[in-house]
C-alpha cells in the first residue's frame, strides 16, 4: 500500500519538570480559528494539524484520521476527580473532550473539513493502524487525500503518569503530535512517498522488509520489536540501524517517521514496528 | 483485484432485552422495555436515572469487574456461529467501538485506593483502549491486528465499516467486530450535566423530550466468505459536521449528503432502498436534523424504524447492538415496529413505523451520529 506524501509536521517535547509550555501562542501563529473550550490533547491535535496543512487549502473531503494510544488522559484525569474525589459532575465540555472525536470536530473545523473523520487506536502502534485505515480509504477512492495525525499528551503530575504508562522511574517522557498528509498516488509532480506493508507476523516482517530494501535505505526498529526478532532485521539491513534515542510516548512509530521527514534526508526511512505479534512496515522518504 | 463482498457470518447480542440473539430477538417480537433504576448519591444534585441494563445484571452495574468479566460475552456467540475455532482465530483482526471503554474499571479502581489510602490516589490509573483486545486474547485466543474505536456514538459503526473496507480489499479475510458500553460514573453524571435525559425514550414523537442510556456488547463476525445467515454488509459512508460538538446541523444538509455518500457508494438509488433503522435518540435538535436530513435525501420516505426504545441509546455501541438487532429480525422475516412513538410532530414530516411490516429481501440503511460532527451510514443486505 502505498500514497504520495505532501507534507507532515513533528512536534516532540520531552518533560521532565511542570509546567508544560503553553501552546496558545504557536496555535495562535498555526491556526486560523481561536478555538475555545479545547484541552491539552486538543492543542496538540489542532498544533499538528494546523501545520502540516500550513499554505495549503485541504480538499474538504480529505478524510482525516487521528489517534493516541492513551487518548485525552489530561482531561479525562479531570473528569474522573470531578466525579469520584470532588462528587461533582463533570463540567460539560470537559465531559465532551473525553471523547477521541472532540479532538477530530476541533481540527475538522480548524481545516474545513466536511470529509470522514476517524478517532482509532491501537496500543504501541496507533500510526501503523491509521496509516492502514487511511491508505486502505485511499486505494478504495474514499478520499482523494488524507490527513493523518497521532498525538500523545504527559500530564502532570509526571510521577503518577509514570505509574499509569509503567515507564522506568528514569526514564524521559513525552507529548508529541506527528502528521502526514497524503495523497492518492496518480499523476506527476515532486513528492515525497509512503508505503508499508501491515498486519506482517514476525517472519512476514523479514520478508517485507528484504524484499522493499534498497540501498541507501535506513532502517529504524521499533521498541517493542521482540530481541531476536529485532537482531535478524539488524542482520538483514545493510546500512544505519536506528533504535531508541526518543523519550517514551506511545506513537513513536509517528515520532520517528515526522524527525526523518522533518531533517530533509535525501534518503528512505524503512520503520520496523509493532508489537504483540502484529508488526509493519513503514518507509517514508521526503 | 476487484473489491469483495463481505458477509457477515455470525452475530452476538446482550443487552436490555436478553442475554444472547435468540432472547433479544424474542424481546423485541414481545415489544419488550426493561428500565432499571439507576442510584448515584453524592453529588449536589441526587443521580435517579431509568436505564436500560443488562437484563438479570441490575444489582451489580458498578461492581469493578464487570467490565473484564463482560467482554467475552458476545463475542463468544458470534465466534461460535461462524464456527471460528481456536486456530483461525489467533490471526483474526479485532475491531472494537466505544465510548467509555474500560473507564468503569478505572474508576472502581480509583474509588478503592481514595476510599483505604487517599495520599496515594492517582485518577485514572488505567490508561488506553488495549483491556478488549487484551481479555479476547487471553480468553478465547483473538490475536490478530485490532482497532480501537472512539467516535462517541458512531464508534462501533466505524469499527465494521473499517472491517468492511479492509475485507473489501483482500487485506484481511475476516474480522471480529465488537461494539461495548458497560454502565458508568463517567457517563451517567456527563450526561446528567448536559441534561439531555429523559424518563423515556421516544423518538421521532411530538412530545420527546432525550434520550434514555443503555448497555450492551454486540458482536458480528464479517467474512470474505459467503454464510448462510443470508446477510451481508454492503458498504457504508462517513463524514464529518462541524455545526456543533454535541449535534448535528439541525436543517439536515450533513446527514442528507450522508445518505447520498452511502447510497452513491453502495451504488443503489434512494428508491432502492427497502427501510432506514434511524439513529432516533429522541433527543430534539438530533430528530429534527435526521428527518430533515432523510426527506432531503429520500423522496418518498421508505419505512423508518428507530429501536432504541428497546436497548436505550447505548452509545458507541449502538452502531453494532442496533445492526445486530436489526439483522436479525430481517432474518426472522419483520420490520419492527417504533415504540414510544405516539403523537406525530407536524415539524418533522417523518411518522416511524408503528406496526411490524414483513421484511422483502434487498438493501437497508442504518443511521448513526455522534458527539463531534460524527456521521456514519452503514448498507445491510439481505440476500434471503
Amino acid at each position: 500500500m502505498s500514497a504520495r506524501l505532501l507534507a507532515w509536521s513533528h512536534y516532540l517535547h520531552a518533560v521532565r519538570q511542570a509546567p508544560l509550555p503553553s501552546l496558545d501562542e504557536p496555535l495562535r501563529a498555526s491556526c486560523r480559528g481561536n478555538h475555545r473550550r479545547v484541552d491539552r490533547f486538543i492543542q496538540l491535535a489542532l498544533l499538528g494539524a494546523a501545520r502540516c496543512a500550513t499554505g495549503r487549502s485541504l480538499d474538504p473531503a480529505c478524510g482525516l484520521y487521528l489517534g493516541s494510544g492513551l487518548g485525552p488522559v489530561g482531561n479525562n484525569i479531570l473528569v474522573q476527580e470531578q466525579i469520584c474525589r470532588d462528587h461533582q459532575f463533570p463540567r460539560p465540555f470537559n465531559f465532551v473532550n473525553t471523547l477521541g472525536s472532540s479532538a477530530t470536530f476541533y481540527v475538522a473545523k480548524e481545516l474545513g473539513l466536511e470529509g470522514q473523520a476517524w478517532w482509532a487506536a491501537r496500543r504501541g502502534a496507533t500510526l501503523e493502524a491509521l496509516l492502514e485505515l487511511a491508505l486502505a480509504d485511499l486505494e478504495l477512492g474514499v478520499c482523494r487525500s488524507a490527513l493523518v495525525g497521532v498525538v500523545e499528551e504527559c500530564p502532570a503530575p509526571y510521577e503518577d503518569q509514570r505509574l499509569r504508562i509503567h515507564a522506568a522511574p528514569d526514564a524521559d517522557m513525552a507529548e508529541g503530535s506527528h502528521w502526514l498528509l497524503l495523497e492518492a498516488e496518480s499523476g506527476p509532480g515532486p513528492s515525497g512517498r509512503l508505503d508499508a506493508d501491515f498486519g506482517l507476523d514476525g517472519p512476514g516482517l523479514e520478508a517485507a522488509l528484504a524484499e522493499a530494501w534498497a540501498p541507501g535505505d535506513t532502517l529504524a526498529l521499533g521498541p517493542e520489536l521482540p530481541a531476536d526478532l529485532a537482531a535478524r532485521l539488524r542482520a538483514l539491513a545493510r546500512g544505519p540501524v536506528l533504535e531508541g534515542g526518543y523519550p517514551v510516548h506511545d506513537s513513536l512509530a509517528g515520532a520517528r517517521a515526522t524527525d526523518w521527514l522533518r531533517t530533509l534526508n535525501q534518503s528512505r526511512l524503512q520503520i520496523a514496528c509493532g508489537c504483540l505479534g502484529n508488526y509493519a512496515r513503514i518507509a517514508v522518504a521526503a | 483485484m476487484a473489491p469483495r463482498r463481505v458477509y457477515i457470518a455470525g452475530m452476538g447480542l446482550s443487552c436490555a432485552l436478553g442475554r444472547g440473539l435468540a432472547a433479544c430477538a424474542e424481546g423485541l417480537r414481545q415489544g419488550r422495555r426493561n428500565t432499571v433504576t439507576v442510584a448515584l448519591d453524592g453529588y449536589t444534585e441526587p443521580v435517579r436515572l431509568p436505564y436500560y441494563a443488562l437484563s438479570g445484571d441490575a444489582g451489580t452495574l458498578f461492581d469493578t469487574g464487570r467490565f473484564l468479566r463482560l467482554i467475552p460475552e458476545a463475542a463468544i456467540e458470534a465466534l461460535d456461529q461462524a464456527g471460528v475455532g481456536r486456530v483461525r482465530r489467533s490471526r483474526l483482526a479485532l475491531f472494537v467501538g466505544s465510548t467509555a471503554f474500560g473507564v468503569s474499571r478505572a474508576e472502581g479502581e480509583y474509588l478503592e485506593v481514595l476510599e483505604r489510602h487517599p495520599g496515594s490516589a492517582f485518577a485514572l490509573p488505567r490508561v488506553g483502549f488495549q483491556e478488549v483486545r487484551d481479555r479476547l486474547s487471553s480468553e478465547l485466543g483473538v490475536g490478530g491486528p485490532d482497532f480501537a474505536f472512539n467516535t462517541a456514538c458512531t464508534a462501533s459503526a466505524n469499527a465494521l465499516l473499517a472491517a468492511q473496507r479492509l475485507i473489501s480489499l483482500g487485506r484481511i479475510d475476516a474480522a471480529l467486530v465488537l461494539g461495548l458500553e458497560l454502565a458508568n460514573r463517567t457517563t451517567f453524571t456527563g450526561f446528567s450535566g448536559l441534561q439531555l435525559l429523559s424518563q423515556e425514550l421516544k423518538p421521532f414523537d411530538a412530545g420527546r423530550d432525550g434520550i434514555v442510556l443503555g448497555e450492551g456488547l454486540g458482536a458480528v463476525l464479517l467474512s470474505a466468505e459467503p454464510g448462510p445467515l443470508g446477510l451481508e454488509l454492503l458498504g457504508g459512508a462517513s463524514n464529518s459536521d462541524t455545526f456543533s460538538v454535541t449535534s448535528a446541523n439541525p436543517d439536515g444538509s450533513s446527514i442528507a449528503a450522508l445518505q447520498r455518500q452511502v447510497l452513491d457508494r453502495c451504488g443503489l438509488a434512494p428508491g432502492d432502498v427497502r427501510a432506514v433503522k434511524a439513529h432516533g435518540t429522541a433527543s430534539p435538535l438530533n430528530d429534527s436534523g435526521e428527518a430533515a436530513g432523510l426527506r432531503l435525501a429520500f423522496d418518498p420516505l421508505p419505512p423508518v424504524v428507530a429501536l432504541k426504545p428497546y436497548l436505550g441509546h447505548t452509545l458507541g455501541a449502538c452502531g453494532i447492538i442496533e445492526l445486530v438487532l436489526f439483522a436479525e429480525s430481517l432474518r426472522r422475516g419483520v420490520l419492527p415496529p417504533t415504540a414510544g412513538f405516539r403523537v406525530e410532530d407536524p415539524q418533522l414530516g417523518l411518522r416511524p413505523l408503528t406496526r411490524e411490516l414483513e421484511a422483502p429481501t434487498g438493501p437497508y440503511l442504518l443511521n448513526y451520529f455522534g458527539f463531534g460532527g460524527n456521521n456514519t451510514a452503514l448498507v445491510l443486505g439481505k440476500t434471503a
